[in-house]
């Protein structure tokens, strides 16, 4: 729904973002506002190659700021350093998007067109899931890379094993749709010993 | 080898390849010359043993194309791969008609025949593989692909196969469908507009076709055609 799928339909309330009804944009308008969303079941799409995919993504992304697309050269530099941080092999440019990709190599690949646009806002929905260790760390370090003081994620996770690589700045327990507890990184400890019944029974 | 490009025919067209021979033919109906008017063209094609032929179709414009392809395979282990793209919009129509006849063993056939459909456009296509009693250890496939891009686009296919030989492997295979919804939405959240994202799954779904052309100029040229009547495709 953040992200703009017409599959959904708002009946009630607002989604602000930086001063702007978010609910009003296109998912294309989103994306220039600077909101990404990592999917947890990312599309393949047989015949369009990931190079090809991010250069008409990037290069929109440019043209909304009013900036000059980038050259070839420029591009694929650019392409190569970012796929770096998710130690994703060249090999994967010239590929169709996420096809034939295992689970772990899709969730790379959602981080690595995180680096590669830069988003203000990132919601990482359940990117942990179906991760094995390897894969889990080498996600979390590129987060880990791209946060800067001018961007947020919002990670959405069951476990607390995402956050020994994750440190959140802040918690929240989402409850029936609701915030139920707002707290440090220290909650996420406490959750993991106690549960989530003691906050469920203190929101009601 | 070199391949031969055929811009605009009409009327009738024969080529007989001899034993041995090889060619590869690319066929462009931009929508002018012949084109331009209702125009049919008749293509009458025979292989000796060995020959070897591949033929690549671009209908990107015109009024009312209509190819009819005969296609006769006379002698063993000759090859012959057929391969196509129509784009409609509008009210034009354009149609393919195939007969391809296996007449001997040996031989192999490949079709592979794309529409993108837009407007009030029509495309048919109607491909028949005869294998005749002799024609063992024939191989030979068919495939039609429709994209619809509009509500009143049409494309009507009719695949067909007629096997009188017992030791053959034969497919065929068409499909009408229109552009995936998740595909478009995952590029639109990075930020693609709709009409770039459709362009590049439409530019995808033509690419099966063109990376057959073999001469990497001409098919950079023929992409470039492509991409610039998809712009245009309502």
């Amino acid at each position: 729904m953040l992200a703009g799928r017409d599959t959904f339909t708002v009946t009630e309330g607002s989604v602000t973002y930086d001063g702007r009804d978010l609910l009003a944009l296109s998912p294309e308008e989103r994306s220039w506002a600077g909101v990404f969303l990592g999917f947890q079941y990312p599309v393949e799409i047989p015949g369009v190659s990931n190079v090809n995919f991010m250069k008409a993504a990037v290069n929109e992304q440019r043209r909304q700021r009013g900036l000059e697309p980038l050259s070839a050269g420029a591009f694929l530099k650019l392409m190569r350093e970012k796929m770096a941080y998710v130690e994703m092999d060249s090999s994967f440019s010239g590929r169709g998007v996420n096809v034939g990709f295992s689970g772990g190599e899709k969730k790379r690949n959602e981080i690595f067109q995180m680096a590669m646009l830069e988003p203000r806002l990132a919601i990482l929905d359940e990117t942990d899931s179906g991760l094995d260790v390897d894969a889990l760390r080498i996600v979390a370090t590129g987060v880990n890379q791209l946060k800067r003081p001018d961007n947020a994620f919002i990670v959405i996770t069951h476990y607390q094993r995402l956050l020994d690589y994750i440190v959140p700045d802040v918690i929240h327990v989402l409850y029936k749709g609701r915030i139920i507890k707002t707290a440090g990184k220290e909650l996420a400890l406490e959750i993991e010993q106690k549960g989530y019944d003691w906050l469920i029974q203190e929101s009601e | 080898m070199e391949v031969q490009l055929i811009t605009n025919p009409e009327g009738r067209l024969q080529m007989a390849l001899e034993a041995g021979a090889s060619a590869e033919y690319l066929v462009l109906q931009d929508g002018t010359g012949a084109a331009a008017r209702e125009c049919e063209v008749a293509y009458a094609i025979s292989l000796a043993e060995g020959a070897s032929l591949k033929m690549v179709f671009l209908s990107l414009g015109g009024t009312v194309l209509r190819n009819r392809l005969r296609v006769s395979l006379q002698g063993r282990h000759a090859a012959c791969d057929l391969a196509g793209i129509c784009l409609a919009d509008g009210r034009q129509e354009m149609d393919y008609d195939v007969l391809l006849t296996h007449e001997v063993p040996q031989c192999a056939s490949t079709q592979l025949f794309k529409n993108i459909v837009g407007g009030h456009g029509v495309t048919r296509f109607h491909g028949l593989i005869k294998v005749v009693p002799d024609a063992q250890q024939t191989e030979a496939y068919q495939a039609n692909h429709n994209l619809l891009a509009s509500d009143t686009a049409k494309a009507y296919t009719q695949p067909q196969l007629e096997i009188y030989a017992d030791d053959v492997k034969c497919s065929h295979g068409a499909t009408i469908g229109r552009l995936n919804p998740d595909e478009l939405f995952y590029m639109r959240s990075r930020g693609i507009p709709q009409a770039e994202a459709r362009l590049l799954q439409q530019l995808a779904f033509s690419y099966e076709v063109l990376e057959k052309i073999s001469s990497p100029e001409l098919r950079e040229k023929m992409q470039a055609l492509v991409e610039q009547r998809l712009r245009e495709l309502a």
